[in-house]
């Protein structure tokens, strides 16, 4: 693969994330959520393949097929067999920051990612560092929709989003942390999303909704 | 182990055998005398101590082992000491074992010895004895170890052969304030192990107000012989050491018969005159509460200290 | 192949796999397996403790094994004393374990943990970098806490006793993690090679600060004031072979994480902090003794004798860096290596009272000193085991501390003549402090051996004792024949002892010892224990003799105790050991300041008749009072304020997290 074309799809895989995360936040509809969401593992797929073909590492195109599996594939297809049996509550209400602020919050992340991640670019700058900040922003505003949303849900999407915002740092950076690390961190998150469906299914149950606002009596 | 510290280990444990029990008879009859009473004679401890070894042994219902064998290791300490610490001749027969720590150590282990022996009777005389003598031993312990500190530091070293040897060579130290001050501290200290007035009466049997012989009170016949001749033996063996430390003139520095001889007379006259003293002190002392021992010992120790302080400052 | 890498894999190996055998085979057979894997470890331990005292070294790195640091492993002479020392102890307890676990404590987890605990000890003496140092460490610890709620289940005093030890055996590791932290920071690795060139050249301030912060780490392990609360909790409600590990394996590893850090990697350093040490260990060695003389649990004594030991053993060490630091080199190894023959002869003696103090409670049930006595019939074994770890505590000749605490007074004494007034001032002190712990401890162990064994029994669990079986008898008769040659025979031991001491502080070895006598080198004095025992022996021989000839040759004739005339003396008019130590109790009342609760109950018909009286009096710990009631308190409050941000909302504990991300963030890019 020429250098320009590795830059240009680079660039495209990175756009991808960026923009999927920030309609995460945008859109009230859960189902919407998760399509997103499935568009952006494909995203982060492209990303490690691209990596893999400059590389020539066939170990990274085989991450990248699993990823993409795991991310894109089984993962989104868990959220939606939740929803399936969310019933009327298909739709996100009010959050805790109202979109027009998630945005101008998104914004103000944005460009707290690019200050942070300078002193990593300037270590070693090449194509793929440039595009470092793109995953702590991914990163932060999974953060934020983790925490601002109500919605359990959408909480978990939030966490998801976490994941591939530090997954996409930690193969731009090192191209790759080790298949076993990968791995262990996949299943890691395969299982916390089997345990969040089980508790959502069980909260909607108990509570008749999953509104966690009004879950209160966490404290002594 | 030289002649003269052969010679020395043989006649100073046949001295002090010999000896102790008059002392003790000496001090009895100068209270008696000063007391206005006529006195028994100086050869009374012996006669009662021939008295008690022809009567018949006994063993108290309930006590063991270590209620027989207290008076024998108490008689044993109190012999190595005689035998180590040098009285009638400048050198030692164990030179090792003559360290002023190891002395005083071994005398306090003939103590709790003792103890043990008035703990085994399992009386309430005996545990009471035990408790208040071990609380005295461990008051006393910090005079008697700060005070040998002070003793040891223009020497050297802690081996009675060398303290004594050096005093000799240098008289003069005698009368400096170290010496002064450590002096009264092994005063106080031996009065306290020795349990005389004011610390102990030794002639007392009421509860309130015995130690050592509440300890004893269960032995009779031999036994009770043994711990009357060991306590004599204690006496004079701690008067001459306090003698042999700080005037230690007379002692044999040779081992012709005549040096010898004139070493046992040094020693004798000093330990009846030292003898003489306390007992005179007796007369006009009572005894203390158990309670304000504590104070007696604490302004001992604060005059070992001072002489070590002074060791230091006007060294 | 190098023979003590060879004893220490063989350690490791027995080790691990006596843990897993304790698990899986059936409980008759558990408490064999796991006794005799610790013994087998133990005497590695000790094979390999020799090796290196006798001058091999051994040197072994396994960067794989830890992450980021790498294990690295260095057994100097220094390391050997305490090897030896632990496998000794470990040789011990691991027989008397086999018997003792019949007593209720044979679960898979604690017989598992027993050898491990040992291995874990034996590495921390080794570990040569301070990655492996704190993991080790911390092994011990984590192991060692295991074993002490080994029996949580039928007391409920054992776990508040691990929630002590837990929280303060933490503490010290944090500090002692900070220390070593700092000091790693300032050289180029973190090995003890590495650490030591950046410890000469270190400012002063930082020396100071480590220093400080690894001495309250480590005097907090060995049973220091003002950190030493959880000694006397966890001793006595840990099984017996655990204690006795604890107390005489354990608690030394203090000591010479204070000797290495403070000798070996600061080098030395300036004097005040030798005062500091000093004054610490005089202090901790009078107040441990004094609350061992007024204690009436037997395993709660032991315990605050170990406090009235390790104290002495960093009055050595004060003694030793102050000598050093002022340049007088010999005396500096004179008073380490008095120092550390206090150590070792305090670990025999001790393994020998904690062992007899297990069986005690093995066969009677009960720790009570006041509910003991009599002893001496039904338990003769233990008694005699308890007699010689008496003697051998209380340092009176013949007894084994008599020789280290000899040494230690030659030590002081010899250190006035050329030096400072500070010296001047502390050396009379220490002596003092030294000699009122002698004399209170020969108090003490009278008291517990006294009341505890003679006489008659006070309790029908005292009445109805047994004694214990065999095993057990035989870890008691090991440890008590090691007493019993390091009483007589201290040439054994001291001449390596010296060479060591001589060498940390560099200078020769600062004695000569043959079999017979010890001859101090550079300053004058000499000790013949054994010359010593064997005129004791020939004088009571002489006596007997004699008394045979001179007294009349009748039959011994049983008799009566004097009792007044009143009658049978009943076990109630005996002495107890709460009025034994009643005198010195009133002595120190001011230390002490003694807890007295007087209960009257009136009558029903008039208030000026009473019913009943009860007393109640208890010597609390003035130390725990004082410092650590205010500490907890403070906690509590923290505690009680953090309570307001627990609001309920699960979206406020997501956001405190998400705050504090980003404040770290912002800070990252500001002061950058």
């Amino acid at each position: 693969m020429s250098d320009t074309t590795y830059v240009q799809v680079l660039d495209l895989a990175c756009g991808g994330l960026l923009l999927t995360a920030v309609l995460v936040l945008w859109r009230r509809e859960l189902s919407v959520i998760v399509r997103v969401f499935a568009a952006q593992g494909v995203a982060v797929a492209v990303l490690v393949a691209v990596l893999a073909t400059h590389e020539g590492s066939a170990e990274l195109g085989g991450v990248a097929v699993g990823i993409l599996v795991l991310r894109a594939g089984a993962l989104p297809w868990l959220l939606r067999r939740a929803l399936a049996g969310a019933g009327p509550a298909r739709r996100e209400t009010r959050p805790l920051v109202n979109v027009a602020a998630s945005l101008l919050a998104a914004a103000l992340l944005t460009l707290l990612a690019y200050a942070v991640s300078q002193p990593l670019v300037a270590l070693a700058p090449s194509p793929a560092t440039h595009a470092i900040p793109v995953g702590v922003t991914v990163f932060l505003i999974g953060f934020f929709v983790l925490v601002t949303r109500r919605r359990a849900l959408s909480q978990l999407v939030g966490f998801l989003l976490m994941d591939n915002g530090i997954t996409t740092v930690g193969f731009l950076t090192t191209a790759g942390v080790g298949l076993v690390v990968e791995l262990g961190v996949s299943l890691d998150v395969l299982l916390a999303v089997l345990v969040l469906r089980i508790l959502t299914t069980r909260m909607r149950e108990t509570f008749g909704g999953t509104d966690l606002d009004e879950l209160r009596e966490l404290h002594d | 182990m030289s002649a003269l510290g052969v010679v020395g280990g043989v006649v100073q444990p046949l001295v002090v055998v010999a000896g102790s029990p008059i002392v003790v008879g000496v001090m009895r009859q100068v209270r008696a005398r000063l007391e206005g009473r006529a006195g028994a004679g100086i050869g009374q401890p012996w006669r009662d101590l021939r008295k008690l070894f022809g009567k018949e042994p006994i063993a108290p219902r309930g006590t063991s082992e270590v209620f027989r064998f207290a008076p024998l290791v108490l008689v044993a300490t109190t012999l190595v000491v005689a035998v180590v610490v040098p009285f009638v001749t400048t050198e030692s027969a164990l030179d090792p074992v003559a360290d002023l720590f190891a002395v005083v150590a071994l005398l306090a282990a003939g103590t709790v010895a003792l103890a043990l022996a008035g703990l085994d009777t399992g009386t309430a005389f005996g545990g009471m004895g035990a408790s208040r003598e071990m609380t005295i031993i461990a008051l006393v312990e910090p005079t008697l170890l700060v005070a040998i500190f002070a003793l040891s530091v223009r020497v050297g070293s802690t081996n009675l052969a060398a303290i004594v040897a050096s005093t000799l060579d240098d008289p003069s130290r005698v009368i400096s304030p170290v010496s002064l001050l450590a002096a009264v501290a092994l005063v106080v200290v031996i009065v306290a192990e020795t349990g005389r007035l004011p610390v102990d009466n030794p002639s007392t049997h009421l509860e309130l107000t015995m130690v050592h012989e509440a300890m004893v009170l269960e032995y009779a016949g031999p036994d009770l012989a043994l711990v009357e001749l060991a306590s004599a033996m204690r006496l004079t063996v701690f008067l001459g050491l306090l003698a042999n430390l700080f005037l230690p003139w007379g002692i044999a520095t040779s081992v012709s018969p005549l040096a010898v001889l004139g070493g046992v007379v040094a020693v004798t006259v000093k330990v009846t005159v030292l003898g003489t003293a306390l007992a005179v002190g007796e007369v006009f002392l009572a005894k203390l509460r158990l309670f304000r021992v504590p104070e007696l010992l604490a302004g001992s120790f604060l005059l070992a200290l001072l002489a070590v302080a002074a060791s230091f400052f006007l060294a | 192949m190098n023979p003590i890498g060879a004893a220490l894999g063989g350690a490791a190996a027995v080790g691990l796999l006596a843990a897993v055998v304790a698990v899986v085979v059936p409980q008759r057979v558990r408490a064999w397996a796991a006794g005799v894997g610790t013994a087998v470890c133990g005497a590695a331990g000790l094979t390999a403790g020799i090796y290196a005292l006798s001058g091999t070294t051994f040197f072994l790195t396994l960067p794989a094994l830890l992450p980021l640091s790498g294990v690295t492993i260095t057994v100097d002479a220094l390391g050997g004393v305490f090897l030896a020392v632990t496998g000794a102890v470990a040789v011990a307890a691991g027989v008397y374990g086999i018997g003792y676990a019949r007593h209720g404590g044979d679960g898979r987890v604690v017989q598992a943990v027993f050898p491990l605990f040992v291995v874990a000890m034996l590495l921390v003496v080794c570990a040569a970098s301070v990655g492996t140092f704190l993991v080790c460490w911390e092994l011990m610890a984590l192991f060692s806490l295991l074993l002490v709620v080994a029996e949580h289940k039928r007391r409920p005093e054992v776990a508040e006793a691990g929630r002590w030890y837990a929280v303060m055996t933490h503490l010290g590791m944090v500090a002692i993690l900070a220390g070593l932290l700092v000091l790693a920071a300032h050289a180029a690795g973190d090995s003890f090679p590495a650490l030591r060139d950046a410890g000469r050249h270190l400012p002063p301030a930082v020396a100071a600060v480590v220093f400080v912060v690894t001495l309250a780490g480590f005097g907090s392990k060995a049973g220091i004031l003002p950190l030493h609360a959880w000694l006397p909790r966890a001793h006595p409600e840990a099984p017996s072979p655990v204690s006795a590990l604890m107390s005489a394996a354990m608690v030394n590893l203090g000591v010479y994480g204070i000797v290495r850090v403070g000798f070996d990697l600061l080098g030395g350093g300036p004097r005040w902090w030798w005062v500091v040490v000093l004054a610490l260990g005089a202090v901790s060695a009078v107040y441990g003794i004094l609350q061992a003389a007024m204690s009436t649990d037997l395993k709660r004594l032991l315990g605050y004798s170990t406090t009235e030991n390790m104290g002495l053993v960093l009055v050595g060490v004060g003694a030793a860096g102050m000598f050093a630091s002022g340049g007088n080199r010999v005396l500096a190894g004179l008073a380490l290596a008095a120092a550390l023959l206090h150590v070792v002869n305090h670990s025999a003696f001790k393994t020998v009272l904690f062992l007899s103090a297990g069986s005690v409670l093995h066969g009677t049930g009960s720790r009570d000193l006041d509910a003991l006595g009599g002893l001496r019939t039904s338990m003769p074994a233990t008694t005699a085991a308890f007699g010689l770890g008496a003697l051998a505590a209380s340092a009176l000749p013949p007894g084994t501390a008599f020789v280290s605490e000899w040494l230690l007074l030659q030590a002081l004494i010899h250190g006035l003549p050329a030096s400072g007034t500070i010296t001047a001032i502390a050396m009379p002190l220490a002596v003092a402090a030294v000699a009122l712990t002698a004399g209170l401890a020969v108090a003490t162990f009278v008291k517990a051996f006294g009341v505890g064994f003679l006489a008659r029994p006070r309790s029908d669990a005292a009445e109805n004792a047994q004694e214990s079986p065999a095993s057990m008898l035989i870890g008691m008769g090991i440890a008590g024949a090691a007493c019993v040659g390091l009483a007589l025979l201290p040439g054994l031991v001291l001449p390596a002892i010296g060479s060591v001491a001589g060498r940390v502080v560099d200078s020769s070895s600062p004695m000569l010892a043959d079999a017979v006598t010890v001859q101090l080198v550079g300053v004058a004095g000499s000790l013949s224990p054994l010359m010593l025992t064997i005129a004791l022996v020939v004088a009571i021989m002489l006596v007997i003799g004699v008394v045979r000839a001179v007294a009349a040759r009748r039959a011994r004739r049983a008799a009566r105790l004097w009792d007044c005339g009143a009658g049978p003396m009943s076990a109630r008019m005996e002495y107890t050991a709460t009025s034994f130590a009643e005198p010195l109790q009133r002595v120190f009342d001011n230390v002490l300041q003694p807890e007295t609760d007087v209960d009257v109950t009136h009558t029903r018909e008039s208030s000026y008749l009473v019913e009943a009286v009860q007393y109640r009096r208890q010597v609390p710990d003035r130390i725990e009072r004082r410092l650590y009631r205010p500490v907890l308190a403070l906690v509590a409050v923290w505690g009680s304020i953090g309570r307001r941000l627990a609001s309920g909302s699960v979206h406020r504990y997501l956001g405190y997290g998400f705050y504090t991300v980003c404040g770290l963030l912002i800070l990252l890019v500001v002061t950058r």
